[in-house]
């Protein structure tokens, strides 16, 4: 408060440029990786080689990002990772979509159409949130081979859906237990059905919450790696699991412009969500613990 | 338009006893007020006339016809909550739609009926808005008009007017009464304001802690009330409720009351068979403040007046009215005084006790003696 007031009345205060120089600093810190990744994936494999990571490139050049794409070596295919690329896509979306919505119902059935022991109920799918990965691999597998969803990206769907379903469902649940109760009984007095008031008045109105649910999912699922590599192997493997693959594929010399530039196809999606829907991901994580 | 009928309904959570038993029967038209302390069961009994609340045991019959386990939207009833509950994700015009839309109303006969109730409640300017766009008077009548638009046969109304200022609480009240009027439709409506409830209502029904204390018009509750809470309940300031004893004073049956200065004043009782048998017993003494007042104001039509010399404590002045305090067997006592009848604190001033509006309480019971 007071440095405020003191840095636009008189000129800057200490106090700002110790918090601002650290402030860059951490910046500066955490963007390295990134800015490295960047420019390697812009050099030759000559440059690369004589050692000076932090440099731009002398010469920029677009061969590695194409190369990844379209015919880098993978295994033992060499037609890049586009294939993996689309193999993510056509998980993520349907996972996210699924999750999301289902955990939309959930918290509009645990908050609005409260039956004898949801309590239980919430709190057993809170628990769902804390079991770690690696426990239920083996389990998991059984279930998919039961269903014949095995090594299908069907199936990867399924367990990343089960998975995200305690998360979205508490996000959900938080988010609409400080949504007006009188709200749903109007609708029932209008004559809305039980789906109904969830999608005319309900829905429309949780685009913050939504959206947090949407970035959360989104990264989690398509950042995934042991999913992917446990329950879809070969041509349906993610992208993480491609790149892995990629960056392990012992044919030659290792060609780290190009792992940098696949490993930037990987990243892109999560980024361009964040930038995208950043905002409104504070928004909807702050909704709800102030009355509106 | 059609009656209601409350038949015995109780509403239990657990052990939680909430409605003990409520009777209450209404005709087609009428206006009935649920009035009563915080906490009292209004609102829930409310909830279960409109079907979303369960009935514990009982039963509630809209027209003749049992309703207790008839869906909300089948009972043909409308609501306005106290938080007006509009979608905020729709237009005025579509919050005030959506009930005849969910029950395929054709588009035409919509559209007619949206423009003749934004008409009505001159809310056309703001149909294209949303609710978060509108004033706290705006959302109010966006509320009663999702309810007109029904043409419901009963209108449900909880606290509709708690939310707003008092001025605005004043107009909308005299809005409401005017609508009624004008169609003359059956209405029961929540308030915990007794003045809503008196200015409102063609019957109020009164309840404390689940129990209905009585049932009435706004003219035999006020001056006929059924036991003490009622009469302390209703009016503003409350009733007086004066300790007294039943003496009889040259052949007459009198409430006796000593005054500050120690005089005793004998009040002339109106003739009641039921009296007699409190002679030489203590009872309270109901009088409202305006029973008590200057000789001027005093009703001239009263055949029960009694005049006498009182100190009177303190002057409250409230522009058209005074409030005189003084003390009646040791009782703080309010009378309603004109502005310019010359009473001043501190000193004697004359007062008419009009005790034809005088009722009488057995102070065990707290129920009136009639
Ligand atoms: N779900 C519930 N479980 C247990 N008790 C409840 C429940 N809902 C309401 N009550 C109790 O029922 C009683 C009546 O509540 P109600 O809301 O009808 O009061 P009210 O007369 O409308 O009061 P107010 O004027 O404050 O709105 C209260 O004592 C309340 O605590
Ligand atoms: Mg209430």
């Amino acid at each position: 408060m007071n440095s405020t007031i003191v840095g636009t009345k008189q000129g800057v205060s200490p106090w700002r440029v110790v918090l601002y120089v650290t402030l860059i600093v951490f910046a500066i810190f955490y963007l390295l990786p990134l800015f490295v990744m960047l420019v390697t994936s812009f050099k030759t494999l000559d440059e690369i080689r004589l050692g000076n990571i932090l440099a731009f490139p002398s010469e920029w050049t677009t061969e590695p990002w194409v190369k990844a794409w379209g015919n880098a070596c993978v295994g033992l295919t060499c037609e890049g990772i586009k294939g993996y690329f689309w193999n993510s896509i056509k998980m993520v979306v349907p996972a996210v979509l699924l999750s999301t919505l289902m955990g939309a119902l959930n918290g509009y059935v645990l908050t609005k159409w409260r039956f004898p022991g949801h309590k239980w109920v919430f709190g057993l799918m809170l628990f769902g949130c804390f079991i770690p990965f690696q426990i239920v691999l083996i389990p998991m597998s059984q279930v998919l081979g039961f269903f014949g969803l095995a090594g299908t990206t069907a199936g990867l769907i399924f367990v990343h859906v089960v998975y995200g379903l305690g998360f979205t469902t508490l996000f959900f649940r938080n988010y609409y237990e400080a949504f007006p109760t009188e709200l749903v009984k109007a609708a029932m007095i209008d004559g809305a059905s039980f789906l109904g008031i969830f999608w005319r008045i309900l829905l429309p109105s949780s685009g913050p919450i939504i959206v947090v649910t949407i970035i959360w999912q989104f990264t989690n699922v398509w950042n995934d790696f042991l999913f992917g590599a446990s329950f879809a192997a070969g041509e349906g493997a993610p992208m993480t699991v491609a790149l892995n693959n990629l960056v392990n594929s012992s044919t030659g010399v290792k060609e780290y412009n190009v792992d940098m530039a696949a490993a930037m196809f990987a990243a892109l999606p999560t980024l361009l969500v964040y930038i995208v829907a950043g905002r409104y991901f504070v928004r909807g994580l702050m909704a709800g613990s102030v009355k509106g | 338009m059609s009656s209601l009928e409350i038949r015995d309904v109780r509403k239990s959570y657990g052990a939680a006893h909430i409605l003990k038993g409520i009777n209450i029967g209404i005709n087609s038209g009428d206006f009935l007020v649920l009035v009563g302390p915080s906490g009292c069961g209004k609102s829930t009994l409310l909830n279960m006339i409109a079907g979303l609340d369960t009935i514990t045991s009982g039963e509630l019959l809209i027209d003749g016809k049992v309703m207790n386990d008839v869906h909300p939207s089948q009972r043909d009833i409308a609501m306005v909550f106290q938080s007006y509950a509009l979608y905020p994700n729709m237009s005025v015009e579509k919050n005030i739609s959506f009930g005849l839309e969910m029950r395929k109303m054709p588009k035409a006969e919509i559209d007619k009926r949206v423009a003749d109730v934004s008409q009505m409640l001159q809310i056309q300017p703001l149909l294209k808005r949303k609710p978060s766009q509108l004033s706290g008077g705006q959302r109010q009548r966006v509320a009663m008009g999702r309810a007109l638009v029904r043409e419901p046969k009963i209108f449900l109304f909880d606290e509709p007017l708690s939310n707003l200022d008092a001025k605005l609480r004043v107009d909308m009240r005299t809005e409401i009464k005017k609508l009624h009027q004008r169609l003359g439709s059956t209405i029961v409506y929540v308030t915990h304001d007794q003045i809503e409830a008196m200015t409102l209502a063609t019957k109020i029904a009164i309840m404390k802690a689940g129990v209905l204390q009585q049932l009435g018009s706004p003219d035999e509750v006020y001056n006929a009330p059924a036991n003490m809470f009622v009469a302390s309940f209703m009016g503003s300031p409350s009733m007086n409720l004066i300790p007294s004893k039943l003496v009889m004073q040259d052949g007459k049956l009198t409430a006796s009351v000593k005054l500050k200065s120690g005089q005793e004043l004998f009040l002339p009782l109106a003739e009641n068979a039921a009296y007699n048998a409190w002679q030489g017993k203590e009872v309270i003494l109901g009088l409202r403040p305006e029973a008590i007042t200057d000789p001027g104001s005093a009703e001239a039509t009263s055949k029960l007046l009694h005049q006498a010399d009182v100190l009177i404590d303190v002057v409250e002045p409230t522009g058209a009215d005074i409030y005189a305090r003084m003390e009646l067997n040791g009782q703080d006592t309010v009378g309603r005084m004109r502005a310019n009848c010359g009473a001043i604190a501190k000193q004697n001033a004359p007062v008419t006790f009009n005790m034809q509006q005088a009722v009488l309480f057995d102070p065990k019971t707290e129920e009136r003696i009639s």
